[in-house]
């Protein structure tokens, strides 16, 4: 695996500047039941195919992004910073 | 000697004669000679023996496409012969046999019989009886594996590099083809970069590496080996001119010493002027074999024979017809015979085919896919020599890792290019374009479009070539071994075994048999084996497929892949004090840390006794500040921060979702808006990661800055320690100023210090926060103000001691991925009262009501023996309940102390438990209070 | 409470500050003078003008961290003395010169630097670092926060030819081992602060 990532502040750079966050899931809003938490802690989709995940430059800047990538291919189709609280990748 | 006079285009300066030595023995060369030229041109023809049966292999392709030559040279292994250049002096070494090439007692697993060492022969002879499988292993070991690492490798002088590079074109391959792509990629102002693994002519405007091996494709970055540098070339767009590879044919003896391939033999003769035999038989599916024919008769080798495996004569049957020499349309080989070379050669002729069409009509039929191939008479000639072309595969491993698809052409008999990615271009004749005009227009038109140009103009279809004929998949079974796969030893018997047994996809059989795993990576074995799959399994070679090609292309030395040896190492500013003290440093997560001074159990005693000093700036450092910084660490941790005083310190937990301890550290508010955090030494990235990861969810008024490497920290502990921290600052130490939990800024022997007074080595204790470029300042002043107080620099080690009298856990020594606070015993750190949510909330609400089905305790032990750390806690009926996490001897208490998750119900003062440890087992008393200072008053005074 | 402990300035000119590369620079025989109360290595024994590459320990050059200033990315702004690094939309980090703002954090210790130099610089850090910095990829005044020698790092390119490397602190002796041992062989040595500042004062003329 060695694949490029562009950085939404330090532009493109190889994968190993990164860290993964894996896929992007939601934090229950409400308080949750214990199978809900179960799933939320330890499931994942692993979707074949185009997924919304968390990345962070470790080596540059060392701030969290979100790309969205082909997990099949490895292309990266866009990377962007979050846009916080009430967009779709919010988990809080 | 078979040296022949001058040849036209020779690559040998034969007035610079070069010596090196075989096995010990002197060999001469002439400067531009490889190893394996000069051997064979100094009477050698075995160069090494099998891997299997230890058969005598001779060269074979003289490219280093193949197995059959790979010496070790001054001690490295896996070096091919036949490519690498000579240099004065060199030592050549054969490998694989013993106790020489020409006597190799291994011999017996040919000789034995077939019988011995069909595929998975290991697991199915040596699993019973099972109490000789040590017996087994060792001579096993022995026997597998190619070459032998010298012992004293590791101190072997060699500088290996790694070397990036960036370029906008990456062409592999410098033929035609690929000097043409590069030249017209440079015009159009692209930054290119070109290898080849022979020697490569200047390009200008080119960086062109020559003797240089592309290894793989790895999303674009191409690793090229060359010598001792690793170059990693990352290009957004590649041409591939990877050539052909030639075939050989499967027939009986088809791995005898003198079996060449027709360009194998006539590299020895035009580069080296090395004639490759007196008398040979050429045995050929295309024109090109039929050429080698003509150029060796010209150039004085006495052609014995000629079999065609093609029904019609061409222009090249004419050019040895006028020669004199006849040609056998419609026949192959069908065994090689001889002792240490061939001496025989039989013929045979092929069923019914007529050219290219043969083998179409093969692929098709279910099952008859060149079976009884070779029938009729068969007629032998003595030979010294056996010329074979099996027809020219092109090389697309690489375009296949760069995501190219292959497709089966059955008038050629091999896979051809089908679909290339985008950025990803073919050209010469692994594109089909073997004519040479025609490989140099391909070049242009793919250098053209890789520099980001337009084709201009559309792509040649493929010249026509001279019809090929498809081999049978095997020949002459019936005379002996016939060699799928010559690094391995697997025979077309072998793969019809693995199909019988049940192996019968590539894939599969691949993985059985090993075909296509050894050093060849599948150069000269893949199509062979995929056409015997097909004939056994009745598969189109289509349907059959080919093998995922993979990196690396070539062996490749592991200490080029590895680079210089040098690992990232992090050391406090106080480092060099620490070596000057003669420290014992250990690696600490990705720090040099001292972990004691010599004396482990005086530093720590030396600490109640009067004080210590330990160089702490391993300690994770956050500073976080803003408006929310408060509420953002309510959110994060489980206790509360939003309501710490400025100048104080609280503990804190960081709790996972799942409601498991993550790190812990204290957190000290210095202003409003601002909170100082420490981690743990190793968890510092993580947390920091941690903290990031939430604020960029949370988008809150908060800053975060990562002190950890630009801050030095101590800790000054000890009952002195007041007096020593009092003679170096004007602020007030005194107990009532300063008290357990404070953190003050003042300035400490001239620098500005955050001073926190906190305890986990559980005396008075001071831990100061400083600049980094302080750090050697601050300690020396701190030791030469305790001098006269008995002070000592203590180590992590006794540091572990006396946390451990304290209890106070260390995560991930005493907890583990399965930890809460409630069950590392820190109810009292969870505030589960708190309004806002905060991450952990729910799972640990659920763990307050439910009881742990095992908790952290202390213990102590009354006979010395401290147990190791992960010794197993037993139940009455010995079977496992918990383990050791942390033990130690205090020296203050004269007793083992420890730390250990047992059964909830004995997580008790005063209960015991049975700690089984390396073949004993000891009882040990429970504890739930600290060992030392239970009530802190030490702590506090 | 004060955030004056973030900072290396000393309350009085006892207590001197030294990059964490001393040691290093040391036994390479280099010669120091204290300067704005750091002990820097000025020049080396034997030290001459003609170099393939070299690298000094500007590790006392002040940094800090500045918000509400962001700019281009991938582009360091020349300000008087300092560069002027954008590392997020609204967050930059100020290198060299004088305290920019009151409310600038002083994060000089979080980095330690060298500058690498000469026609063989390139080639040099190519032999660590992933970064392209092929002048038409990377043309002076770029600036690449990235992997250095598999540590985190950030890379400013002062001039044709010269490059700022800054990198964690603690691992100061690890990259100075990377570095000079990629270097030597290169024909590179290390350098003094006086020849940087020889070239600077060129290039000041130049300009």
């Amino acid at each position: 695996m060695s694949f490029l990532l562009t950085c939404p502040n330090c532009g493109t750079r190889e994968v190993t500047d990164f860290g993964f966050g894996g896929e992007i899931s939601a934090r229950p809003t409400a308080r949750p039941s214990l199978r809900e938490l179960g799933e939320y802690n330890y499931f994942r989709r692993n979707v074949a195919g185009v997924q919304r995940e968390w990345w962070f430059h470790r080596s540059g800047c060392r701030a969290w992004f979100i790309a969205e990538r082909d997990t099949v291919t490895n292309e990266v189709l866009l990377t962007e910073l979050p846009r916080g609280p009430g967009s779709p990748e919010s988990v809080a | 000697m078979s040296r022949l006079p001058p040849q036209p285009g020779e690559r040998i300066d034969r007035q610079s004669v070069l010596r090196f030595t075989f096995d010990g023995k002197p060999v001469e060369a002439f400067e531009g000679d490889t190893i394996g030229s000069a051997l064979f041109a100094a009477g050698r023809r075995t160069f090494s023996r099998s891997f299997k049966y230890h058969r005598r292999r001779g060269l074979l392709c003289c490219a280093g496409q193949c197995p059959n030559c790979i010496v070790a040279v001054d001690g490295a292994p896996g070096v091919r012969a036949c490519v690498e250049p000579v240099k004065e002096g060199m030592r050549v070494e054969h490998l694989n046999a013993q106790p020489g090439l020409e006597l190799d007692v291994m011999r017996a697993t040919d000789l034995v019989g077939t019988r011995f060492t069909p595929p998975g022969f290991y697991y199915k002879t040596f699993i019973r009886p099972r109490r000789l499988w040590p017996l087994y292993e060792k001579v096993l070991r022995h026997a597998a594996g190619l070459g032998v690492l010298r012992k004293e490798q590791a101190d072997r002088e060699w500088r290996t590099e790694y070397r990036r590079r960036h370029a906008d074109v990456l062409v592999v391959g410098g033929g035609i083809a690929g000097v043409a792509a590069a030249k017209q990629a440079a015009a159009q102002g692209a930054d290119v970069v070109l290898v080849d693994e022979g020697q490569v002519e200047p390009v200008p405007g080119v960086e062109a590496l020559g003797r240089a091996t592309a290894l793989g494709y790895f999303d674009g970055m191409v690793p090229v080996w060359q010598g001792d540098t690793l170059h990693q070339i990352r290009a957004p767009a590649h041409v591939f001119a990877t050539g052909a590879i030639e075939q050989p044919l499967v027939f009986a003896g088809n791995d005898l010493p003198g079996v060449m391939l027709s360009g194998g033999a006539l590299r020895l003769l035009e580069r080296y002027a090395v004639s490759p035999g007196t008398r040979a038989v050429v045995v050929s599916t295309n024109d090109r074999g039929l050429e080698a024919a003509a150029r060796l008769h010209d150039a004085g080798v006495t052609i014995a024979a000629v079999a065609d495996l093609r029904a019609s004569a061409t222009e090249a049957t004419r050019a040895l017809q006028t020669r004199g020499i006849a040609v056998l349309q419609n026949h192959t080989i069908v065994a090689a015979e001889g002792g240490k070379q061939v001496t025989r050669a039989t013929l045979g002729g092929v069923e019914g085919g007529n050219g290219a069409a043969v083998g179409g009509n093969r692929a098709a039929g279910a099952g008859g896919n060149g079976a009884g191939a070779a029938a009729g008479a068969e007629v032998s000639f003595e030979c010294d020599l056996v010329v074979v072309s099996g027809g020219f595969a092109p090389a697309t491993s690489l375009l296949s890792q760069a995501g190219a698809r292959t497709a089966y052409d059955e008038a050629r008999g091999h896979f051809v290019l089908a679909d290339l990615p985008p950025n990803v271009f073919a050209a010469g004749e692994v594109a089909g374009h073997a004519d040479p005009d025609a490989a140099a227009r391909s070049g242009e038109r793919a250098g053209r479009q890789a520099a980001g140009g337009s084709p201009e103009d559309a792509a040649d279809q493929p010249i026509e070539q001279a019809p090929t004929a498809v081999p049978p998949p095997v020949a002459g079974q019936t005379h002996g071994k016939c060699f799928a796969c010559l690094c391995e030893d697997v025979t077309a018997k072998d793969i019809k075994l693995s199909i019988d047994e049940g192996y019968d996809s590539i894939e599969l059989s691949k993985r059985y048999t090993t075909v296509t795993m050894g050093p060849c990576q599948g150069r000269m074995c893949q199509l062979a084996s995929i056409r015997l799959m097909a004939q056994e399994t009745g598969q189109s070679l289509q349907t059959v497929g080919t093998t995922t090609a993979r990196p690396p292309y070539i062996s490749v030395p592991m200490g080029a892949l590895a680079g210089r040896p040098f690992q990232p190492a992090k050391r406090s500013a106080i480092h060099d004090r620490h070596r000057e003290l003669g420290a014992n440093i250990k690696w600490a997560g990705d720090w040099r840390r001292a972990y004691d001074y010599g004396d482990p159990q005086q530093e720590a005693l030396a600490v109640h006794e009067a004080a210590g000093l330990i160089d702490v700036s391993t300690l994770g450092k956050l500073l976080v500040r803003g408006s929310e910084a408060g509420e953002f660490l309510d959110r994060l941790y489980p206790n509360r921060f939003s309501d710490l005083k400025p100048g104080r310190i609280r503990y804190g937990v960081i709790s996972s979702d799942a409601g498991r301890i993550v790190d812990d550290g204290t957190i000290c508010r210095i202003d409003e808006d601002t909170y100082y955090v420490t981690t743990t030494s190793s968890g510092a990235g993580a947390v920091e990661e941690w903290f990031s990861w939430w604020l960029a969810d949370w988008q809150m008024d908060v800053r975060l800055t990562d002190f950890t490497q630009g801050l030095a920290a101590v800790n000054l502990a000890g009952p002195k320690a007041r007096e020593i921290l009092g003679a170096l600052t004007d602020l007030d130490c005194s107990a009532e100023a300063f008290k357990y939990l404070d953190a003050k800024h003042a300035t400490v022997a001239g620098v500005p210090c955050l001073i926190l007074r906190i305890g986990f080595v559980g005396e008075v204790g001071y831990e100061i926060h400083f600049a980094a470029a302080h750090g050697e300042h601050v300690w020396d002043a701190l030791m030469q103000a305790g001098r006269e107080h008995g002070i000592r620099p203590f180590g992590l080690e006794p540091q572990r001691i006396l946390r451990l009298q304290k209890m106070h856990i260390l995560v991930g020594q005493d907890t583990d991925s399965e930890s809460t606070p409630f069950s590392a015993a820190m109810p009292w750190i969870v505030k589960l009262d708190k309004d806002a949510d905060f991450i952990g909330r729910w799972a640990l609400e659920h763990y307050a009501q439910e009881e742990p089905a095992a908790r952290l305790v202390g213990f102590t032990l009354g006979d010395g023996y401290v147990p190791t750390e992960g010794a197993v806690i037993i139940d009455a009926l010995g079977a496992p309940a918990g383990q050791v996490t942390s033990a130690r001897f205090s020296p203050v208490l004269d007793r083992v102390i420890g730390m250990a998750w047992v059964p909830a119900p004995l997580a008790r003062d005063g209960a015991t438990v049975a700690i089984s440890d390396q073949g004993r087992t000891v009882s040990a008393h429970i504890q739930t209070r600290p060992f030392y200072d239970p009530e802190g008053e030490v702590l506090r005074s | 409470m004060s955030l004056a402990f973030l900072s290396p300035v000393a309350a009085d000119d006892v207590a001197i500050a030294r990059s964490p590369m001393e040691r290093m620079a040391k036994a390479a025989g280099a010669e120091f003078e204290v300067r704005d109360g750091w002990n820097v290595a000025v020049r080396y024994a034997g030290e001459t003008a003609e170099r393939t590459v070299a690298w000094a320990d500007v590790s006392h050059l002040r940094k800090w961290e500045v918000e509400g200033q962001g700019g281009e990315f991938g582009v360091a702004r020349r300000e008087g003395d300092a560069w002027v690094c954008p590392l997020t939309s609204d967050r930059a980090l100020v290198i060299g010169g004088a305290e920019p703002s009151p409310t600038a954090l002083d994060v000089t210790c979080n980095y330690a630097a060298l500058t690498i130099l000469g026609p063989q610089a390139r080639e040099t850090i190519a032999r660590f670092c992933a970064l392209d910095l092929r002048p038409q990829h990377a043309p002076p005044h770029s600036f690449r926060p990235g992997s250095i020698a598999r540590q985190p790092g950030m890379l400013v390119v002062e001039a044709e030819d010269r490059f700022l490397l800054l990198f964690g602190w603690a691992t100061a002796e690890y990259m100075w081992t990377v570095v000079a041992d990629a270097a030597t062989p290169l024909g590179g040595r290390p350098a003094g602060i006086e020849t940087i500042e020889t070239i600077e004062a060129t290039e000041d003329t130049d300009a």
